[in-house]
């Protein structure tokens, strides 16, 4: 473990944290921290809890015991609307992309905000027209008509529009061409270099480990291991031992 | 051939032209209370079974506003807004503590409301039907009827009121939040919009359109505490036959089944005729569940 890379004031807390679906307990204690600017790796096979954490960051499902602070304050049981506006963005795993809205109407969810200018909102689309071209070709297009990359792209494109300050990615690769990899790695350095936190849930292991500065290993609802993303590779035994088939 | 010919022959036209002006005002009024049921039920995924309590409710405001200010469109516009407001204070009360729960249990509660508000209607109107004259008194003539004009312009009233509601969802804010909320609720709390907010919002509008619509029809049958009854029938009706939640589809459908039965009329008692609507709805139900018009998933 090597506690050395631990960001000195972080800017998620999770501490402890238990989540029930019904009877069935998923998360059986996680902590972890995503530091300020921080671009942090979630690993860890199929239902060991990985969505689970970030939905429970999101305030979308209730921790039975635990808190999760934001910025030194405790923000369990805030309601989820009210996280989004404090700066947390989430792209889900299945993108959960407004079907029947246009993809700037999909946009505008995010920016008709109280306190964002006319000038705030060109700032803003543009940014993401920039990065991600196909969406301004497509921006009248309803969202539901879009292929899996683009939809992706759309959901992080989405998030950004909050101008959050951490952004809670559920396995943004799955699925996609090679190409759009690509892309979604690139749009997680410029959100990195914008110091936007990142909590990275994937099963792309390489990615992770590149894109990351420290990574978080599952299973079974518990974090079973820390580290900075530098100090394992692909090839490690414990790669194999909690991620291999 | 000849039978055939000899029925088209006996089909007065003159009849069939005055029923589809019939059908075409009853149905934009039914389509008004008929979108806000759709509305409502799209958007939260509750059946309101009390929409026609709040088309009478909206009706009885009526009459007392027009008693104190004496200008119907005035009342008209006091009662859409007094209506909005109890609905928004309902939902609060007895909706929002329900969110998340089994659709049963607001379907019960929208059940009881319906139930205490007819009562309460009743012991407060008493069960004598109130009166209020129409606000336009000219008439056209149309064949051998001297036809009101005021029944155009409720039918014109009521596109007009559809087509603001759809252009508020379609271009305003709000009305994007609405769309989003209802296409996928948890995504749309996670995108920063108050869902609990813009649900009491929806309610709140589909009440304000109940109260309109039971303002604009109280000149023709008056206004007692079970007239929501046959308008709520009707009005499930033409929601299931154009697809739960959808409002175009509802709109269709209003004039559909309107037309069908005021057609029917020609050659049936009307008490016979509105057996045509729910072999529509037993039909629509066998044959496209999801409604006539349904929206592509």
């Amino acid at each position: 473990m090597s506690a050395a890379t631990e960001a000195a004031e972080p800017l998620v807390c999770v501490e402890d944290v238990h989540t029930y679906y019904g009877k069935s307990h998923i998360l059986h204690g996680v902590s972890l921290t995503v530091g300020t600017g921080e671009v942090v790796g979630l690993l860890g096979r199929n239902g060991v809890g990985k969505s689970t954490t970030l939905k429970t960051i999101m305030g979308l499902v209730q921790p039975s015991r635990g808190a999760v602070l934001f910025a030194g304050k405790r923000i369990t049981g805030t309601p989820p609307h009210k996280l989004a506006r404090l700066g947390i963005g989430y792209v889900p795993e299945d993108r959960r992309i407004f079907r029947l809205l246009t993809v700037t109407e999909n946009l505008r969810t995010g920016l008709d905000r109280h306190g964002v200018t006319e000038e705030r909102r060109k700032t803003l689309l543009d940014k993401v027209f920039t990065y991600f071209p196909v969406l301004a070709e497509r921006r009248g297009q309803a969202g539901g008509t879009l292929s899996g990359g683009e939809q992706q792209m759309l959901a992080i494109a989405r998030a950004m529009m909050l101008e959050p300050r951490i952004i809670l990615l559920d396995e943004p690769t799955e699925g996609l061409m090679p190409r759009m990899v690509a892309q979604i790695r690139n749009i997680i350095d410029v959100l990195h270099g914008e110091r936007v936190s990142i909590l990275l849930v994937e099963q792309n292991v390489p990615l992770t480990l590149e894109a990351s500065q420290r990574v978080y290993i599952l299973e079974k609802g518990c974090v079973r291991h820390h580290c900075a993303a530098s100090a394992i590779d692909v090839n490690d035994p414990l790669i194999k031992q909690y991620l291999g088939v | 051939m000849a039978t055939i010919v000899q029925f088209l022959h006996s089909i007065p036209i003159d009849l069939l032209i005055i029923q589809t002006v019939n059908g075409v005002v009853t149905g934009m009024i039914l389509a008004l209370v008929a979108s806000g049921l759709t509305l409502i039920f799209g958007i939260m995924d509750v059946v309101n079974f009390a929409h026609g309590e709040l088309f009478m409710l909206g009706a009885y405001m009526g009459v007392i506003a027009f008693a104190m200010t004496g200008n119907f469109w005035l009342a008209l516009a006091l009662s859409a807004l007094i209506l909005a407001i109890f609905g928004a204070a309902l939902q609060i009360v007895t909706l929002r503590p329900l969110i998340g729960r089994d659709p049963l249990n607001t379907i019960l509660a929208t059940f009881g409301i319906s139930l205490v508000l007819q009562n309460y209607a009743l012991w407060q109107f008493g069960p004598v039907a109130r009166k209020i004259s129409e606000p336009i008194g000219a008439e056209f003539t149309l064949f051998y009827l001297q036809y009101p004009w005021y029944r155009i312009v409720i039918a014109l009233l009521s596109g007009a009121i559809i087509g603001a509601v759809w252009l508020f969802l379609k271009f305003n804010k709000y009305g994007v939040w609405v769309r989003a909320t209802t296409q996928d609720r948890v995504m749309a709390q996670a995108m920063g919009i108050p869902v609990p907010l813009v649900y009491t919002g929806v309610f709140a509008l589909g009440a304000a359109m109940a109260a309109v619509s039971g303002v604009l029809f109280a000149p023709f049958g008056g206004v007692d505490s079970q007239m929501g009854l046959q308008w709520v029938l009707e009005a499930f009706i033409v929601v299931v036959v154009g697809g739960m939640g959808n409002l175009g589809g509802s709109i269709v459908a209003a004039i559909f089944i309107s037309l069908l039965e005021a057609y029917a009329a020609v050659w049936l008692d009307p008490s016979q005729a509105v057996i045509v609507s729910f072999v529509v709805l037993i039909l629509t139900l066998l044959f496209r569940p999801t409604g006539l018009f349904a929206a592509p998933k």
